[in-house]
C-alpha cells in the first residue's frame, strides 16, 4: 500500500515533471536549504534562549513567541518542497533508510513542537521550571538537527 | 593566466596524499559535507534572524543593536565551522571545484555578501541606538538587511548547484561559459 503509493507519485504528473526538467530538482533542494536556515534561525533563537545561553536579557516568551511564526512558515515550506522533490525519487527513498529515520524524526519534531512545546512555551515562563525550559530547549534542537542530518544522508546512501 | 595558475593549484592540490584520501574516504567526506550542510542552520540562521529584524519583520520589541550584539557570536560559530569544512571538502575534489561556474560564483557573492556586512556594520556603529525601537528600521538598513539575506541566498543556491554537473569542463558550451568556468583546455582549444 505504502510503495504503491510512492510509484504512484513518482509516475504521477508532478514526478514527471520534477525528473524531466534538468534544473527543478536542484532549485527545489536549493529552496528546501533556505527554508531549513530561516527554521535553524528559529529554532537555534528560541532553543538557545531557553537554555539561558543567548539573549539573556530579553524576556524568553518575547523570543519565543516571534520565533514560533516564522518556525511555522518555514516548516510549511519545507514539508511542501520536501513533497515535490520526493515526488521525483519516490521509489528510491521508499528504499533507502534514512529517508524513514528523517520522516520518523520530522513526526517527532511536529509533534513535539506542537503538542508540547508550544502549549508549554504559551504559559507564563516565570511559572515553569527553568530546568523543564532548558530540557525543552535542548530536545527541540536535538529533534531538528536528527531531521536534518537524516536527510542530508539520504544522498549519500544509495 | 589566473585560471592558469588556479588550475595548477588545484592540480598540485589534488596530488597530496591527504586530498585523495578524503575524497575516497565514504564516511569523513559525507560527514564533513554534513556539517557544513548543517551548520547553515546556525550561521545563516542567527544571520537571518539579525537580518530580519533590521528590515523590521520581527523581535521588533527587542532593540536592534542588542539583538545583533547577542547574536554575532554564536553567528560568527557557525561560519566558522562552516569554512573549516568548506574549505576541507575543496581540498578532497580542487580541480572539479576550481572549474565550477557555481563555485565561482559562489565564492564572489561570498565575497559581495563580505562587504555589505563590513559596511552595514560600520553602519550599526555610526547609528547605534538612534533607531533601536524605530517601528520602522532606517530605509538605509532595510536595503543592507535584504541584499545580506538576498546575497546569502544566492550562496545557498550556488552551493547546492555545484553538485551539478551542467556547466562541467569537457561539456557541449558556449566559449562565455568555458570561461567563466575557467575551463583552460577547451578556452586554449577554441583560440
Amino acid at each position: 500500500m505504502v510503495e504503491s503509493f510512492f510509484t504512484w507519485l513518482e509516475a504521477s504528473a508532478l514526478g514527471a515533471f520534477v525528473k524531466d526538467q534538468g534544473a527543478t530538482f536542484a532549485t527545489i533542494e536549493a529552496v528546501h536549504l533556505m527554508a531549513l536556515a530561516v527554521l535553524g534561525g528559529s529554532v537555534f533563537v528560541s532553543d538557545l534562549r531557553l537554555c539561558n545561553l543567548v539573549l539573556v536579557d530579553v524576556p524568553s516568551k518575547t523570543v519565543t513567541d516571534n520565533a514560533h511564526k516564522y518556525f511555522k512558515i518555514s516548516l510549511i515550506v519545507l514539508l511542501i518542497t520536501g513533497f515535490v522533490m520526493l515526488s521525483g525519487v519516490a521509489t528510491k527513498c521508499y528504499h533507502n533508510f534514512y529517508y524513514w529515520v528523517k520522516m520518523a524524526a520530522l513526526a517527532a519534531g511536529i509533534v513535539f513542537a506542537f503538542a508540547i512545546r508550544q502549549p508549554l512555551l504559551r504559559r507564563d515562563h516565570a511559572e515553569l521550571n527553568p530546568l523543564t525550559l532548558k530540557l525543552v530547549g535542548m530536545a527541540s534542537i536535538s529533534v531538528w538537527f536528527l531531521v536534518a542530518a537524516s536527510g542530508r544522508w539520504i544522498g549519500f546512501s544509495g | 593566466m589566473l585560471n592558469s595558475l588556479a588550475l595548477q593549484f588545484a592540480e598540485w592540490l589534488a596530488a597530496q596524499p591527504f586530498s585523495s584520501s578524503l575524497h575516497e574516504s565514504f564516511y569523513m567526506f559525507n560527514w564533513l559535507e554534513t556539517t557544513h550542510v548543517l551548520t547553515l542552520m546556525l550561521s545563516l540562521g542567527m544571520l537571518f534572524t539579525i537580518d530580519a529584524r533590521m528590515a523590521g519583520w520581527w523581535l521588533m520589541e527587542v532593540p536592534a543593536s542588542r539583538l545583533a550584539a547577542r547574536l554575532t557570536v554564536p553567528m560568527w560559530i557557525g561560519f566558522a565551522i562552516m569554512i573549516g569544512t568548506g574549505v576541507t571538502l575543496f581540498t578532497a575534489i580542487p580541480v572539479r571545484y576550481t572549474q565550477s561556474v557555481w563555485f565561482r560564483l559562489k565564492l564572489i557573492l561570498l565575497f559581495a555578501a563580505a562587504i555589505n556586512a563590513f559596511l552595514f556594520h560600520r553602519h550599526l556603529n555610526a547609528s547605534s541606538g538612534t533607531w533601536d525601537l524605530d517601528k520602522i528600521p532606517p530605509k538605509r538598513t532595510r536595503i543592507a538587511a535584504i541584499t545580506s539575506l538576498c546575497l546569502w541566498a544566492g550562496v545557498v543556491v550556488c552551493g547546492r548547484f555545484i553538485a551539478y554537473d551542467w556547466f562541467d569542463c569537457g561539456n557541449e558550451m558556449s566559449a562565455f561559459m568555458n570561461w567563466a568556468a575557467g575551463c583552460v583546455a577547451s578556452t586554449a582549444a577554441a583560440n
